[in-house]
């Protein structure tokens, strides 16, 4: 009941918030210069084209009732069709979503393999001696996705190195050519990953280092490893949980320039190319779901809080 | 001994029966030849008779076919039309070619050609080559394969308008039937045909089994993974996942050039790039005709091509420089030295009163040649006095502010020549063209021009027409040519044996498709 009582709140502000992401991404396509008739067309877009372009995908209809339509297929499980192939949508989003996902797992392995030891061991190194780390941290934080992208690429398109770039193949059909394909873009997305949770643990160990139940156990006399296993590690992971589920809930909501550089065929590349098509049920239901994906995973998290520190669901009695 | 006489006959039959199976099945995987073409970008629609761009064009080329094609010396040649007469300056018959059949095995008749161009012209389809075509007063079909078309006036670019893809045949009988839907599906009577298609990801295509000429395509399937990113097309080049790609510009093809393996065919295009320039917004500099006169005449189009394309391409002409016509290369804009020409451009500024012109110039992000042609363009117009501010911003909202609202001052872009010179100036016409209305003066003398320059057979007389017209465009300096576009494909020669027309009228860069042969 105080899951329940705890989680109530949350899922309708989760509602209302996914309600007013798609008025948002609905009222931006249509006030964004440039439509589906102009890129069908080309410059030969003559007023009476673009009239019969729009009566063909009932975009002469009110905005208003536009919206209401599309609010009404979506209830019904619609998420529309794409203006250039006329196929639902939502299949083509189902199709994409294990090629983000497996992008967004090699990622966050990445991020967490390298990020949680190094945060750890700078944080309880102290300021003195946890240089290296915040090098690797900033380094990590402050290269754009697309810098460190385009150079890897210029790299192995150059040299023929055994990691490939483009040319995506499905783990099912050839695993190996599968990781040659995406190691590549996986390592791109994971470097802020990894600076996000390097940092993020090693202030969470540094702060709970100071606390008085560390100094306490040490005057205890417990070793060093039992202090960090039982002491650190569970009062610094809440933050740690915060960002790493913030992060992964980025990574599945669709990866889109890293996608978009590497030519990998998942939903970020997809809801892009729709959005420089204007083709409205894309950009949609692309940006809908990742508000959805986004928003769960935050509930998710809120529910991690609860487990790991029963203060936070006791709070919803209070 | 029944029992291992039954083994034994079971086990023959067994052996018989795989023996068959491997005889049947072990060619045809064997004869499962594939090539690969890493195409640059996603069709933006399905429709043949619609969609304006090169990146649909060329997918169509792949399964739709024409009545007529041009050839490399931009002659009108036979395609489902076996052949055509013209039986008066504005009547034609056609024969249509026999065994032609769309990949559903339908024989290619009268009422698909009829119905197609039909289709064009028809206001509901909104096909932006209605104009093109002319107008058509009647067609009939004499039989199942002859039709014949009368036009109200005389066209002679009539017969190139029907060799560009945009006219191609559709299965008019299954479209009004309801078992094709031209605006979600590719139902041609070309060399290949439709076998998977993953949006944004890739095509796969397999021949036409009804295609009508025997023996062709050589390859059994095409594969085109779409690789927006130039440097993914030339790593797939380079470790020969692709077997073929096209690039805008000649960077790619010069690095790859250094590796085994690797060739590039330059193909001259009717094409050029081209500068759009605002005369009739109250907000544009350009409103004044001295301005726009000294832009022109500052341009530095030998720079563009020296620049951007390394001395590969050529400076163009309204009447393009593939036709080989003298038309515009006299005009004071070409022939004279650049230092006159910026000393004439800021005259001509100091008469307009307006030394230092400020103005925006746009360049569609999409398509990073325009980008650098931008800043070759800045750097020029500043010579004489402009102070240009470049814009990189995304296709749909350029070809909104620019053909729409024409809420710009000048903009880069490139336009399609096709097979006859009067076909590409039509568009001077803002009456005619009406993509251009926005931004482009009518002049009434330069439309009547143009007008009668689309009823005269080539010659002498037509030539000195296209003189004074060229002469008119440049005076008026609204719509600019700068220079050629040039297409490289580049291709894996241990893979693909390609061939390349080395002059392409009707963007049709792959014309010869069905004879890429792959390589063992």
């Amino acid at each position: 009941m105080r899951l329940i009582a705890y989680l109530l709140p949350r899922i309708a502000a989760a509602l209302i918030t996914i309600l007013g992401v798609s008025v948002l991404v609905f009222l931006a396509l249509r006030l964004i210069p440039g439509g589906y008739a102009d890129i069908l067309l080309g410059p030969f877009v003559t007023p009476e084209a673009r009239a019969t372009i729009a009566e063909r995908y009932g975009l002469d209809q009110p905005v208003v009732l536009q919206y209401f339509h599309w609010l009404v297929s979506l209830l019904q499980g619609d998420f529309g069709v794409s203006m250039v192939t006329r196929k639902p949508v939502l299949d083509e989003f189902l199709r994409r979503a294990p090629v983000t996902i497996e992008l967004a797992m090699i990622a966050l392995v990445v991020a967490l393999s390298f990020g949680l030891p190094l945060g750890i061991a700078s944080g309880t190194a102290g300021r003195s001696r946890g240089g290296v780390a915040r090098f690797i941290g900033a380094i990590g934080a402050s290269v754009p996705d697309v810098v460190l992208g385009s150079v890897l690429i210029f790299v192995f398109s150059v040299w023929s190195l055994w990691l490939r770039v483009g040319g995506y193949v499905p783990f099912s059909e050839d695993p190996v050519g599968n990781l040659r394909v995406m190691l590549l873009p996986g390592l791109t997305l994971s470097v802020f990953g990894v600076a996000l949770v390097l940092r993020t643990t090693r202030d969470a160990v540094m702060r709970v280092m100071t606390e008085g139940y560390i100094t306490a156990a040490v005057a205890r006399g417990e070793r060093p490893r039992d202090i960090i296993r039982l002491h650190v590690l569970r009062n610094a992971s809440i933050p740690v949980v915060t960002v790493v589920t913030t992060y992964f809930g980025f990574l599945l909501s669709g990866a889109v320039v890293v996608e978009v550089l590497f030519s990998i065929p998942g939903i970020g590349l997809y809801t892009f190319s729709g959005l420089l098509n204007r083709d409205y049920a894309i950009v949609q239901a692309g940006v809908l779901l990742a508000a959805v994906v986004f928003i769960t995973i935050n509930m998710l998290a809120d529910v991690l809080y609860a487990a790991i520190d029963p203060r936070v669901g006791a709070g919803a009695k209070r | 001994m029944n029992i291992r006489s039954s083994i034994n006959k079971a086990a023959a039959t067994a052996a018989l029966g795989l023996g068959l199976a491997a005889t049947c099945v072990l060619p045809s995987l064997a004869q499962d030849k594939t090539i690969t073409w890493g195409k640059p970008a996603e069709i933006t629609g399905f429709d043949v008779h619609v969609a304006g761009t090169v990146a649909a064009w060329e997918m169509y080329q792949m399964i739709y076919e024409t009545l007529l094609a041009a050839d490399e010396n931009l002659e009108v040649q036979g395609a489902l039309a076996e052949s055509w007469e013209q039986t008066s300056p504005t009547s034609y018959v056609f024969k249509i070619r026999d065994g032609a059949a769309f990949s559903n095995g339908r024989a290619v008749t009268a009422a698909d050609v009829i119905g197609s161009l039909e289709r064009i012209k028809d206001p509901e389809t909104a096909s932006y080559w209605s104009h093109q075509l002319g107008d058509i007063a009647k067609m009939e079909a004499i039989d199942d394969h002859t039709v014949s078309v009368e036009l109200a006036a005389p066209h002679p670019a009539f017969l190139p308008a029907l060799a560009h893809i945009t006219a191609a045949i559709l299965p008019i009988e299954e479209l009004k039937a309801g078992t094709f839907d031209p605006t979600s599906q590719l139902l041609g009577s070309g060399p290949f045909m439709v076998e998977e298609h993953k949006q944004d990801e890739s095509w796969t295509l397999v021949r036409n089994p009804h295609y009508w000429r025997k023996g062709y395509p050589l390859a059994d399937r095409l594969e085109a993974p779409i690789i927006p990113d130039e440097s993914a097309r030339m790593a797939a080049l380079r470790d020969g996942r692709i077997d073929f790609t096209t690039f805008a510009n000649p960077d790619a093809p010069q690095m790859l050039s250094k590796e085994d393996n690797i060739e590039s065919k330059p193909q001259q295009t009717t094409n050029y790039y081209r500068i759009d320039v605002n005369a009739l917004s109250d907000k544009s500099a350009f409103k004044d005709k001295k301005v726009r006169q000294a832009m022109n005449l500052a341009l530095d189009r030998q720079a563009i091509n020296d620049f951007v394309f390394a001395g590969t391409s050529d400076v163009d002409y309204p009447v393009p420089a593939a036709f080989g016509k003298d038309a515009c290369r006299s005009l004071d804009t070409y022939a004279m030295p650049r230092e006159e020409r910026i000393e004439k451009a800021k005259a001509l500024l100091k008469e307009a009163g307006n030394e230092n012109p400020e103005v925006g110039l746009i360049a569609a992000s999409s398509n990073p040649v325009l980008g650098r042609i931008a800043q070759v363009v800045q750097q020029s117009l500043g010579d004489a006095g402009f102070e240009v501010e470049i814009e990189s911003i995304p296709t749909a909202e350029y070809l909104q502010r620019v053909f729409t609202d024409g809420d710009f001052d000048m903009s880069t872009s490139w336009l399609a020549g096709y097979t006859d010179p009067s076909m590409v100036i039509a568009w001077w016409n803002p009456e005619f063209a009406v993509w251009n209305q926005v931004f482009q003066e009518n002049v009434p003398e330069l439309s009547a021009a143009l007008d009668e320059v689309k009823t005269m057979q080539g010659g002498a007389e037509r030539d000195a027409k296209l003189s004074e017209i060229c002469a008119m465009i440049d005076d008026g300096a609204n719509l600019l040519s700068l220079v050629s576009k040039t297409d490289y494909v580049v291709y894996r020669d241990d893979q693909v044996d390609v061939t390349v027309a080395e002059k392409s009228g009707s963007s049709n860069t792959f014309q010869y498709i069905s004879e890429f042969k792959p390589l063992d």
